[in-house]
Formats: C-alpha cells, structure tokens, sequence
C-alpha cells in the first residue's frame, strides 16, 4: 500500500510541477504585491481609425471596438463594465492575464486610443495559477491552462493526505515534524479565531 | 552535495508545516472553481448608532466607530457621498461598511459575515504584509512561509526524485510532458500581450 502511494506521490508531483511551483511564487508574489496594487500606467499607446455609427448606444460601440480591434486573449466588456473618461469618452478596459488593454473611444477624431497597460511575469504567474475550467468565457489558452490548473488542483489536495500518509508509515515518531505540524495548525487556528 | 536521507528530512518538515494551509488553500480553490457546488451566502446584520454631526475625515469616523463598537480589520474603503461618509472594513470573512450622515450625525453598520466555505475563501485571498491590521500582516507572514515551503517541497521533490533511480524513467516522461504543456502554453499566453 505504501509502495504504491508513494509511486502516485512522486508521478503526480512530477505530472504538476510547474503548477505547483508557479502555485508557491504566486504566494511570494501575492506577499509582495498586496491585492489592488496594479501597474496603471501606459507602455504604450497607439491609435486606430474607427467611426462611430450614428446613434448607436454605448453598448453597441463596445462590441464594435472588440469586433475592429479583434485583440487577442480578450473578452468583451461586460455592459456593468462601461465607463467614460472626464472628457466624456467611452472608456473600455480589455482586461487579460498579461494586463490591461485600454481603450478609448474618441468619437469626434474618429479614431480609437489604444494604451496597453503591462503586468509584471510575477503578476502574470499570480493571475494564472487561478485559472479555472468553469471560466466559460477564458481565450482558449487559458482554458486549456486552466485544465491542467484543475488537475493539479486536485493533486495538491490529495498530496496532503499522501504526504502524511508517507510520513506516518515511515518516520512516525519523528518530533520536529510533529512540532511542525502543530505549529503551522496553531497559527492558522490562532488567526481563524482572531478573524471570527 | 545533499544526501537522500536530508533532503527527504526537509521534503518532511516543508510538507507538515504547509499541510494545514494547503489543506485551506486547496478546499477553497475547490470552491472557487465549482462555485455552484457550496453555499456561500453571508449572515447580514445592519445596526444604527448615533454620533456627533459635523465630521469630514472619513477614516476618522471609521476609527471612531471601530472604537466605539469593538470592531477590528483594516480601514479598505473611504469616501465622501451626498450625505456625508462611508467606509469599509474588513477581516477575512467579515465586511463592515459604515455610513455616515453628516447632517444627523446617524451611523448605520452593515455586517457581512461569511460562512466557513466564505471564510475559506477570504482567507485564500488575504496576502500582503502592508495590512494596517496586525493579525492580517501576520497572516501574510504565515502565507509567504507556505508558499516558500512550496517551492521548497517542489526543489526537494524533483531532486530526490532523481537520485531514487527507479522511477526516472518515467519520471522523466511526466515531468517532461508537464514542462513542455505548461512553457508552451505560459510562453503563448504571455507573448499575446499587452
């Protein structure tokens, strides 16, 4: 029995590498950078001829912008998402893994601003270690990460049942794990009653 | 050069040490990625509290008002409305938000409290060793330890996997199909920018 846990160990590990690593430096980056904290400035910025059709809401100029711009690994812009810049210029942020698409829709000199707004690899490698298979709207190569993401979603669970598992079959008594395992489960009940 | 027997000593110690949060973190990525499996609606409480009229400083009100009610977390929101303040407060699984009215000087406090799966999840998302809120920061302390032993779990891992020589073959397959999916796929990804 040990044997063969101990063989599914080692092959899923290996099977989820990267996953599980890209899951430790996503906990660094996280330490790092605190929710929120997002590059918002420009790298760049470029402009694209685009007529506005007459009368047409918002909404529709939205679907529009995505259609014209077909940028990769985007989504359109949910209507909630619709905003306007103080010059009153319909403003749409095309959001991915990488950062941020934003545009600008600048009717009168029929044309689109387009400031592409880049994230860090440690950003990049934080979005997407929680990519999921039920994120029915992804790009295709998320969805396809995402996959992978869940089965090593699953691996990491079953590693903490395994893992004890190996670790009481063959080194029981050993005291420093044992002191280990109390301390990490103290401080997280510590902190969990201190939340509550 | 690291003998077997140590490296599977460190392999142990990371492992038990980053059992129980990763027994957290991997629950709550569960319900974050099948969301419609679990319940996760909040118990939400609203109570009304007097105060004197008149306050502009919105982190002041807030502070006063977590003073007068016991209420700890950090101070994530502030703003001016039409009637006077509000702010937000939280800890992981607990959201207050304050309003204020200037005029009246009458504060409401809506609490949102999660459930353990909410609390699971809040949890996951609380990271940062910038939180005003001390218990947050050690929490971030706790999170970055976890995902350091990750990758000491990851580099300990792959070494004894290779000095124990009888699943390096296909070992060796594994890693190289995992490797070559997730780098092409990162590499793809990241090159369709911004």
């Amino acid at each position: 029995m040990t044997w063969a846990i101990r063989k599914i160990h080692i092959y899923a590990g290996l099977l989820t590498f990267a996953q599980l690593m890209i899951y430790g430096i996503a906990g660094v980056v996280a330490a790092l950078y605190p929710g929120g904290e997002r590059p918002k400035v420009p790298q760049s910025v470029r402009y694209v001829p685009f007529t506005v059709p007459p009368s047409s809401t918002d909404k529709e100029v939205a679907a529009l912008a995505f259609t014209t711009l077909n940028l990769p690994m985007a989504r359109p812009v949910p209507d909630w998402y619709l905003r306007h810049t103080a010059d009153n210029h319909l403003l749409l942020d095309f959001y991915n893994v990488n950062g941020i698409r934003r545009v600008v829709v600048l009717e009168k000199e029929g044309r689109l601003r387009l400031e592409e707004i880049h994230n860090s690899l440690g950003l990049f490698l934080e979005d997407i270690h929680a990519a999921t298979p039920g994120d029915a709207g992804a790009p295709r190569l998320v969805h396809l990460w995402a996959c992978w993401n869940e089965f090593a979603m699953w691996t990491l669970l079953s590693f903490c049942v395994s893992g004890l598992w190996l670790w009481l079959a063959a080194r029981p008594s050993y005291a420093w794990a044992w002191a280990l395992l109390a301390g990490g489960s103290a401080c997280i009940a510590v902190l969990w009653s201190v939340f509550r | 050069m690291i003998q077997y027997p140590s490296l599977r000593t460190i392999h142990l110690l990371c492992g038990v040490f980053a059992a129980p949060a990763l027994l957290l973190y991997g629950i709550s990525a569960v319900q974050m990625a099948h969301n419609k499996w679990f319940t996760m609606k909040p118990s939400v409480t609203e109570i009304q509290l007097p105060m004197r009229p008149g306050l502009t400083d919105g982190r002041q009100m807030a502070q006063e008002v977590m003073g007068g009610r016991g209420i700890r977390g950090d101070i994530t929101s502030v703003r001016k409305t039409p009637a006077g303040l509000e702010a937000r407060v939280t800890v992981p699984g607990t959201v207050h938000e304050i309003r204020y009215e200037s005029v009246t000087g009458q504060v409401a406090v809506k609490t949102s409290v999660a459930g353990f799966m909410g609390m699971l999840n809040r949890l996951h998302h609380a990271a940062g060793l910038s939180h005003e809120y001390v218990p947050l920061r050690l929490w971030g302390v706790l999170a970055a330890l976890v995902s350091l032993a990750i990758l000491g779990l990851g580099a300990t891992g792959i070494w004894m996997w290779w000095l124990r020589k009888q699943e390096r073959r296909w070992g060796l397959i594994l890693l190289t199909a995992n490797l070559m999916y997730a780098l092409t796929l990162l590499v793809m990804m990241r090159a369709a920018g911004p």
